[in-house]
């Protein structure tokens, strides 16, 4: 053992292997990263936007992948421009004022003894009642393309149910978001129906079996896929970077200037195989990452494929 | 003792670079199962339209059939390790070739493969996942059982295994601390919508793997260039079925085993301890502030036995730290029940939680330093010296003892204690009995206060100590130098 470094050279072994297990090590991470991340590829990117859509009815999280969420988390864009001025209506709060000094809503002094006292029971009858109003908006604005009258007009009535449930004015975004997102799930649920569930420690059963709307168009166990079956760039970036909502850029924090690149994309969604929709979706480059351009949508088609 | 047994061998570096080693496997051993399990079951087949119940079954038999080749792996390891003989050692070898396929298998772990056929999915799980064990069980094997190797000085030696095992505890939690950083580095590059996006494919989870694999690389490979086996292996083959008998025939050695399998429910605490912070302190966020204290307790603990080992032996050691452990843990539940469940429990708790973790620095050292003397007092007996196969039996009972103790906490909290799950939807956790909440905080404290006592149980037969030990060591010393004087004369 003493004749280690005759026979065998440690030290330059350690750095070969070092360097070489390292450089594997990255090629595997950035291979995989290219092939998982979306954001990569414009043909994924639009085909994880419609499939969100389409497979829940998630038009609300589909906005992860726009330019929406470029410069913003999505919840923290929904907060500043629907929540909050929500909250604190009465300090005439516009998006970005420094909320520090003012008193909302959210303060615990508009808290009622039931809201105080809630062990979850009158929040989930919020919850229940506001599914049917949610329900209506899906209807009534076909989907969520207009975003802005979506969460204006659900946040609004969100505030009259809470205050004939408990009796208060409280609110918080945590209570927006709640009942929002349960408002998201159920609904998903109601297109692609549910199992039955039983917890695995406990046995009790935690949800019932139910057939979605999918399962009654197109029968149980119905498979959907999606394809991005034609790509276009769009040749005359300037014009389609001018036909821009720019109020809206200006909300999401972005200049025409930072979009490098814009493509069609088609995307084709099939039920078992066989064709049921195809949508078109504008995508743009900026820096190195590809986002749906929300300003340009028109996925009404996507909210009535079960009809 | 004599100036032999007390001469120092070890370089003052080599005892951080044997610690540094261990960190390094524990970063990567520690971090893969809980985010392999993560990763199967939230990203790997993402929007395949898998049979969620099939998956979740189908990765529950992952991790058990993964257990059971670990634990033969164990064996044929230790098997393999004792019939080593290079020149770089016995045990090195092992460490310093092995970490290669283990990073990259490691790695390959979050690489799934791209296919809408679930079938093929399950087996890839299973092969992967079971390549994986079986690949850091020829690492991490032989990494542990290192230290018996380092220094014939059983003085020199205990003190490079309590640190080496502080580091080895530190390198356990590392993960979660490279998947912290990571997630702030990829938020500060890609935004923080980007980032949320990323995530939800795993994709922090394949960096930080990759982050685990070249740190697990970089420390290892300190520790190949550094250290040395300083204690000669035996050139006699061992038959496997010699080998085996040991693991079990062995009085002293079996007697540390059986501290795992004695004190296997000492780890149901952790069941509960999600409904602790819940029912008892008030929030399921001070679940973290739980398990911090306890951390920095059993941190605390590891370099506290290094002290504690100075004054007394091993096996008073041990018996000493599970005193102390059971006593603690008996005051934590006498002051919970005093003060009752509410806000100003909060505090005291989690000071008294510090207190209870300093005993895990004495079942994550201890049991290392009298192996380590075991394979002394076998080499003494039998002419043969088996470090491989002493820590791979002591491994094996460790697995069977974990399994046991994954068995016996959900019984408990689901079971004994009538804990009632909620079935509204709109409420996460349901109200439980004072009488739930009781067995749920002994489930916490008294329970595993009964399997720290009863882990102690076997240790007092456990008599490699004192004289005995002392003369053994000389003995040994004096065999080797009389082994290499003949050794140099057939030369000459």
């Amino acid at each position: 053992m003493a004749k280690d470094k005759k026979s065998f050279n440690t030290k330059l072994y350690a750095i070969i292997v070092f360097f070489l297990v390292g450089a594997l090590l990255a090629t595997i991470t950035v291979s995989t990263y290219k092939s998982r991340y979306t954001g990569f590829s414009p043909e994924k990117t639009a085909v994880a936007f419609v499939q969100s859509i389409v497979d829940t009815g998630d038009g609300y999280n589909s906005y992860k992948n726009t330019i929406m969420s470029k410069n913003y988390k999505y919840g923290d864009y929904i907060r500043e421009y629907y929540m909050y001025p929500v909250i604190y209506r009465e300090c005439d709060y516009t998006p970005g004022d420094d909320r520090a000094s003012l008193k909302g809503f959210n303060d615990e002094s508009y808290m009622s003894d039931k809201t105080k006292n809630d062990n979850g029971v009158l929040s989930g009858k919020v919850i229940d009642t506001m599914y049917s109003y949610y329900e209506e908006l899906i209807a009534d604005l076909h989907g969520w393309d207009n975003y802005n009258e979506f969460f204006t007009r659900y946040f609004d009535e969100l505030c009259k149910v809470r205050k004939t449930t408990f009796g208060d004015d409280y609110m918080t975004d945590e209570i927006m978001f709640t009942a929002l997102e349960a408002n998201v799930l159920t609904y998903g649920k109601s297109l692609t129906g549910t199992e039955d569930v039983f917890d695995s420690n406990t046995g009790l059963q935690t949800s019932v079996k139910s057939i979605g709307a999918y399962e009654k168009a197109f029968g149980e166990n119905c498979k959907i896929t999606y394809e991005a079956i034609d790509t276009k760039d769009i040749e005359d970036l300037d014009s389609y970077k001018t036909s821009m909502n720019s109020s809206a850029l200006e909300t999401y924090k972005i200049s025409i200037d930072d979009i490098k690149a814009a493509k069609e994309i088609t995307v084709e969604v099939n039920v078992n195989g066989e064709s049921v929709a195809k949508q078109k979706v504008n995508v743009v480059l900026i820096k190195s990452t590809w986002y749906v351009d929300n300003t340009s949508l028109d996925t009404k088609l996507l909210y009535s494929i079960a009809d | 003792m004599s100036d032999k047994t007390n001469k120092k061998y070890m370089k003052k570096s080599e005892i951080a670079t044997f610690g540094i080693g261990l960190f390094g496997v524990a970063l990567m051993t520690g971090w893969m199962p809980d985010y392999t399990a993560t990763f199967f079951a939230d990203f790997a087949f993402k929007g395949k339209g898998f049979d969620a119940d099939t998956m979740a079954s189908a990765i529950s038999m992952v991790f058990l059939v993964a257990g059971i080749v670990g634990a033969v792996c164990e064996l044929v390891i230790g098997y393999l390790v004792d019939n080593t003989r290079t020149k770089l050692g016995k045990v090195k070898p092992w460490i310093g070739f092995g970490v290669i396929p283990l990073s990259i298998i490691a790695m390959l772990v979050f690489v799934a493969p791209n296919t809408n056929n679930q079938t093929v999915a399950i087996a890839w799980m299973f092969i992967i996942y079971s390549l994986y064990t079986a690949f850091s069980c020829a690492v991490e094997s032989p990494s542990n059982c290192f230290g018996s190797l380092c220094s014939p000085n059983p003085s020199e030696r205990s003190s490079a295994i309590s640190i080496a095992s502080f580091l080895r505890s530190v390198g356990q939690s590392g993960g979660m601390v490279v998947i912290l950083v990571v997630g702030l580095v990829m938020k500060a590059v890609m935004g923080e919508q980007q980032f949320k996006n990323a995530e939800a494919q795993g994709l922090d989870l394949i960096i930080s793997t990759a982050i685990c694999a070249l740190g697990l690389i970089l420390f290892v490979m300190i520790f190949f260039t550094n250290n040395q086996e300083r204690v000669p292996f035996t050139q006699e083959k061992v038959s496997l079925k010699d080998a085996v008998k040991v693991v079990f025939t062995h009085k002293n050695l079996l007697m540390v085993s059986l501290t795992k399998l004695c004190g296997f429910g000492r780890g149901v605490y952790g069941t509960v301890s999600l409904y602790i912070a819940i029912y008892l302190l008030g929030s399921k966020d001070l679940k973290l502030a739980l398990l911090l204290p306890m951390g920095i307790g059993t941190a605390v603990g590891t370099l506290l036995v290094n002290i504690v080992l100075k004054k007394f032996s091993t096996k008073k050691t041990f018996i000493l730290f599970c005193l102390y452990g059971a006593s603690s843990l008996s005051i934590l539940f006498l002051v919970s029940k005093g003060i009752g469940f509410n806000s100003t429990l909060i505090i005291p708790f989690l000071i008294l939680n510090f207190f209870c973790g300093l005993q895990h620095g004495n079942t994550n050292v201890t049991p290392n330093i009298m192996i380590a003397d075991c394979v002394d007092e076998i080499e003494f007996k039998t002419g043969k010296r088996q470090e491989g196969l002493a820590y791979a039996g002591y491994g094996l009972f460790s697995k069977v003892a974990s399994a046991f103790t994954k068995a016996l906490g959900p019984w408990l909290l689901y079971t004994w204690s009538g804990y009632l799950a909620s079935t509204n939807a709109n409420v996460a956790y349901a109200a439980q009995t004072d009488a739930t909440l009781n067995k749920i905080l002994m489930i916490y404290t008294i329970i595993p206060a009964i399997f720290v006592i009863l882990q102690a149980v076997p240790i007092f037969f456990y008599d490699m100590v004192g004289e005995k030990k002392e003369n053994i060591t000389k003995a040994l010393i004096e065999r080797r130098e009389k082994a290499a004087q003949t050794a140099v004369t057939t030369e000459a």
